[in-house]
């Protein structure tokens, strides 16, 4: 079966033969050229076809009933405002947090900062869910602190609790973000307003964060669409408080309303693309150009206790809840029934690892590395040939690529579905054979790589096109004018400088493939089980110790990757390659 | 020179990658080796290659019976655990290219839905024979191979909180003293859930405006619709609900696992039951390895599984053992369930619920 894939994959494997592809005969514009082909390939291949796809059906005469329905019927109104509020709150509070965490890793003078680094890092690490389920069991209505040790009565199922768990489960996207560009930040302008008699709190206001401008937007861009997307959660603790993700992913999954779904989801685009395009055109008039490329000293640390004593308060709390989580998580996997029956057992991590749960894991790890190197390269790529390569057609190729991320995965995964569960034919001719399902080649296993790409490639395109935004562009034209073509330049010029970009796209990349489950569960086969899947099984069915158990795992799995990409992007031999 | 080698390199690298990587993980085994209970070699199901297998009764039950098949069968047994209207939908996603083979468990109205959608084929299995005629389908669309009966799993601390009695029936669901603290799974994906909607249909002679107006009535006290049908025995364990309506035999299970402070009880206008079907998925790429499953779940082997793993559905063949855990049917009252008409009002009904009842403020 692998037959038909292997002869076109395989040839280009091994770098070190010389390219099968043709040789370009001359210019820049030819490179850029096939550049930019490869990439809207790839991007119509991976995000493309399967959301034309699902827009079709949704916009068939069936789906279209439920849409025009949508606007009329007061329900329907109802769940759109619950979604977008939901947005706008975590995306508000989970910038906010970010931000406050990331500053104080930057400026902030204290002991502990690696710690705090790590823990700030814990929730992007493991599947959203988790945090939602120990959230339960800390805070819910029979929760161990909310009622069995304060008395309180918190009904945590709602508006509340979905804020609450979003929040802490997404502020590392905007921590991660800021924390970059906090530290690609020139000091000199600090020490310049300084110098000028400016006090910290006007050079923060004024300088550092006007700068800050495209970092935050792009956080509350992220925050939004992921927690509007977001599954997983009101699932498990929505209550009554109906969103549009889970309304169609309910449309899908119990009514088999593939054109309902579609249609949900269409309603669903609509605040996601339209916060993407108000972020494009106000970020876009906010540029600020700082990395000049020339020599830059170090940022000096800030131990004002005014400035310090606030932002480290609010750090550590939320740090604490973090700990808190995940705490409870590995508590939790060790325990019968936490809270209830508290009694020491192994069963959990028996019934994860004895089965399942090892194949399981084996497998989302393998696709998750593979998938990784893809997603993070690509993302850069797109990053680079938007801000600094094409002109009319950056913001298509932009808008292309982050649908990945603002298309919830739901659709994503049904897209999938329909679009690859047989073979592609185009014009009377298979392009390739079914990807997608049991049936498919290679288990389905190739779709499933193929959603990680697409849906953890934008959040590194989005850190190198805020990190792109503050290179000169003469940088890139000192090196087009030395002779050096396209791709040399993105090579060796633009990867380099963006690398606290590319490593933080390469994280999250893997963790976002080991933890995304929206897309997964409609395109998981019997042959290949991933294990986020498998944790809302355990989850949804109430078996919280179960999943506590996977959760740890995959917590353990995610952060090793994230030690060895950080101990690898130290190594000599790899920063020799892209700084030669 | 340099120039080509850098541009193969970024394209090699993950392409090479995807087709090792991707390949080795078709390879790896779907492995599936814990506790296996007793197996007799009956020669006909004997086999070779594989069966895949759409599995609604829980993880543990679904674990327990593919590893039992394929020890006695030689046939290479892989399942997703989906609830049963997941399964239904999942079914039908890949209908041009069915993944599955056979759809095990949920009520049987599931897979009447799903025949009249076109997505099983009726199979008459040869041990059929042994299945009381209750318990199967004339024409062999589906063949039950458990049957479990609709019951209250409430928690008698968050009881005595709430200051009621377990419930006895299903007006004391409506006790504005349980707001907030019942729990049922939504109709759509659960066929437990559905089953209890059917169940108002019965008790309600059939008219839909009266049984929404209970199902309307039960909403404002309802906490959550969960996905799978057993959640909210869960969520009842755990002091979330009081009350959670699901299959008792699920509410057994969790007693015996730990949550102590559960009770049974039965509604006394009479509840609703499923029969527990297995039927052939039509077009599946299996098709002889899935008569095969199917001719094995009607057998006592299969069928005395589900005690040693927990669950304590009563099995439909009369020679499989029956134990003290398991539900006494003659001691509750049943509604009369009509499977087909459930089966046929099934779309309808849940796409109702889902636009009028779920998404409705609680006052």
């Amino acid at each position: 079966m692998t037959d038909t894939l292997l002869p076109a994959a395989a040839a280009p494997v091994g770098a070190s033969t010389p390219s099968p592809r043709p040789r370009r005969r001359s210019g820049r514009d030819l490179t850029l050229v096939t550049l930019v082909t490869v990439v809207s390939l790839l991007l119509f291949v991976i995000v493309g076809l399967p959301l034309i796809r699902i827009l079709t059906v949704a916009l068939s005469a069936e789906g279209w009933e439920i849409v025009s329905s949508m606007l009329t019927n007061p329900v329907n109104r109802r769940i759109l405002w619950n979604t977008v509020q939901l947005g706008v709150l975590v995306a508000v509070l989970g910038t906010a947090v970010g931000f406050v965490m990331a500053y104080a890793q930057v400026r902030l003078k204290f002991r502990g900062k690696k710690l705090l680094h790590l823990i700030a890092l814990m929730p992007i690490v493991s599947p959203p869910f988790a945090v939602a389920t120990a959230a339960i069991t800390m805070f819910g209505r029979n929760g161990i602190i909310s009622n069995k040790l304060l008395g309180l009565d918190i009904d945590i199922y709602g508006l509340k609790g979905l804020v609450f768990v979003l929040t802490l489960s997404f502020f590392p996207v905007s921590y991660m973000n800021l924390k970059g560009m906090l530290e690609s930040l020139d000091p000199s302008l600090d020490e310049a307003a300084s110098n000028l008699g400016a006090s910290k709190l006007k050079i923060f206001t004024s300088v550092t964060l006007p700068m800050l401008v495209p970092g935050i937007a792009g956080s509350f861009l992220l925050l939004f669409v992921e927690s509007i997307a977001d599954l997983a959660n009101p699932l498990v603790l929505g209550g009554d408080y109906t969103v549009l993700a889970s309304r169609a992913y309910l449309a899908v999954t119990g009514e088999y309303n593939v054109a309902g779904g579609a249609a949900y989801s269409l309603v669903l685009l609509v605040p996601a693309l339209s916060v993407f395009l108000v972020q494009r055109y106000w970020v876009s008039r906010k540029n600020v150009v700082s990395v000049t490329g020339k020599p830059a000293g170090s940022p000096e640390l800030i131990t004002a206790p005014a400035l310090r004593i606030p932002i480290l308060g609010l750090a550590l709390v939320v740090a604490g809840l973090v700990v808190l989580m995940y705490a409870t998580v590995i508590f939790g996997g060790f325990v019968k029934i936490f809270g209830v029956n508290n009694d020491f057992t192994l069963s959990h991590y028996r019934f994860v690892l004895a089965g399942i749960g090892s194949d399981a894991m084996f497998t989302t790890t393998l696709l998750a590395l593979v998938a990784t190197p893809i997603a993070g390269l690509l993302g850069m790529l797109i990053a680079w040939l938007v801000v600094s390569k094409l002109k009319r057609t950056s913001g298509l190729m932009d808008f292309v690529g982050m649908l990945g991320l603002s298309v919830p995965g739901t659709v994503i995964g049904i897209g999938y579905a329909i679009a690859f569960n047989t073979p592609t034919i185009l014009g009377g001719r298979q392009w390739f054979p079914a990807v997608a399902g049991g049936s498919a080649i290679l288990g389905g296993a190739m779709a499933i790589v193929m959603v990680f790409v697409a849906r953890s490639l934008p959040s590194g395109q989005r850190a190198g096109i805020a990190a792109l935004q503050q290179i000169n562009p003469a940088i890139d034209e000192a090196s087009t004018s030395l002779g050096a073509n396209s791709f040399t330049t993105f090579r060796k010029v633009t990867l380099p400088l963006i690398r606290p970009a590319l490593l933080s796209g390469l994280t999250y990349a893997f963790a976002r493939s080991m933890t995304t489950l929206s897309p997964i569960v409609f395109i998981t086969t019997p042959q290949t089980k991933i294990m986020t899947s498998q944790i809302l099984a355990e989850v949804d069915a109430g078996r919280f110790g179960n999943a506590f158990a996977y959760c740890a795992i995959l917590i353990v799995i995610v952060l090793s990757f994230i030690g060895l990409l950080n101990l690898a992007m130290l190594h000599p031999s790899i920063r020799g390659i892209q700084r030669r | 020179m340099s120039r080509s080698r850098s541009s193969a390199f970024l394209l090699a690298v993950p392409l090479g990658l995807t087709a090792l990587l991707a390949a080795c993980a078709v390879e790896e085994p779907t492995s599936s080796d814990p506790q296996s209970s007793s197996s007799s070699g009956s020669g006909s199901i004997k086999g070779t290659g594989e069966v895949v297998v759409a599995c609604t009764p829980q993880e543990e039950q679904c674990q327990a019976m593919a590893a039992a098949f394929t020890k006695a069968s030689g046939i290479k047994t892989s399942f997703v655990r989906m609830s049963s209207g997941e399964g239904v939908a999942r079914l039908d996603a890949a209908k041009s290219k069915p993944e599955f083979d056979v759809l095990y468990g949920g009520p049987s109205d599931g897979h009447v839905a799903a025949f009249n959608a076109g997505l099983i084929e009726a199979y008459s299995s040869p041990n059929a024979a042994k299945i009381p005629d209750k318990y199967k389908d004339k024409d062999g669309k589906w063949t039950g191979t458990y049957v479990g009966v609709l019951g209250f799993c409430s928690n008698k601390d968050q009881l005595t909180k709430a200051g009621v009695e377990a419930p006895k029936s299903w007006a004391d669901l409506l006790d504005p003293k349980l707001k907030k603290q019942v729990a049922i799974a939504h109709p759509s994906t659960s066929g437990t859930s559905y089953t209890a909607v059917w169940t108002e249909m019965v008790l309600n002679g059939m008219d839909e405006a009266k049984t929404f107006d209970y199902l309307g009535k039960l909403h404002q006290n309802v906490l959550q619709y969960s996905k799978s049908g057993s959640a909210p025995g869960q969520m009842a364990g755990r002091g979330e609900v009081a009350v959670g309506v699901i299959f008792s035999h699920d509410c057994v299970k969790y007693q015996k696992e730990g949550f102590d402070m559960l009770e049974t009880t039965f509604p006394s206008e009479g509840t609703g039951y499923e029969i527990g079907a297995v039927s052939v998925v039509k077009g599946g790429p299996n098709a002889e390895n899935a008569k095969k499953f199917i001719d094995w779940t009607l057998t006592p082997d299969h069928q005395n599984i589900g005690p040693t793993v927990g669950s304590f559905q009563i099995p439909t063949n009369p020679d499989a053992k029956i134990t003290d855990d398991m539900v006494k049917l003659d001691e509750i009252k049943l509604v009369e369930y009509d499977s087909i008409a459930a089966g046929e009002k099934k779309k309808a009904l849940t796409a109702k619920f889902d636009a009028e009842v779920a998404p409705a403020p609680k006052e």
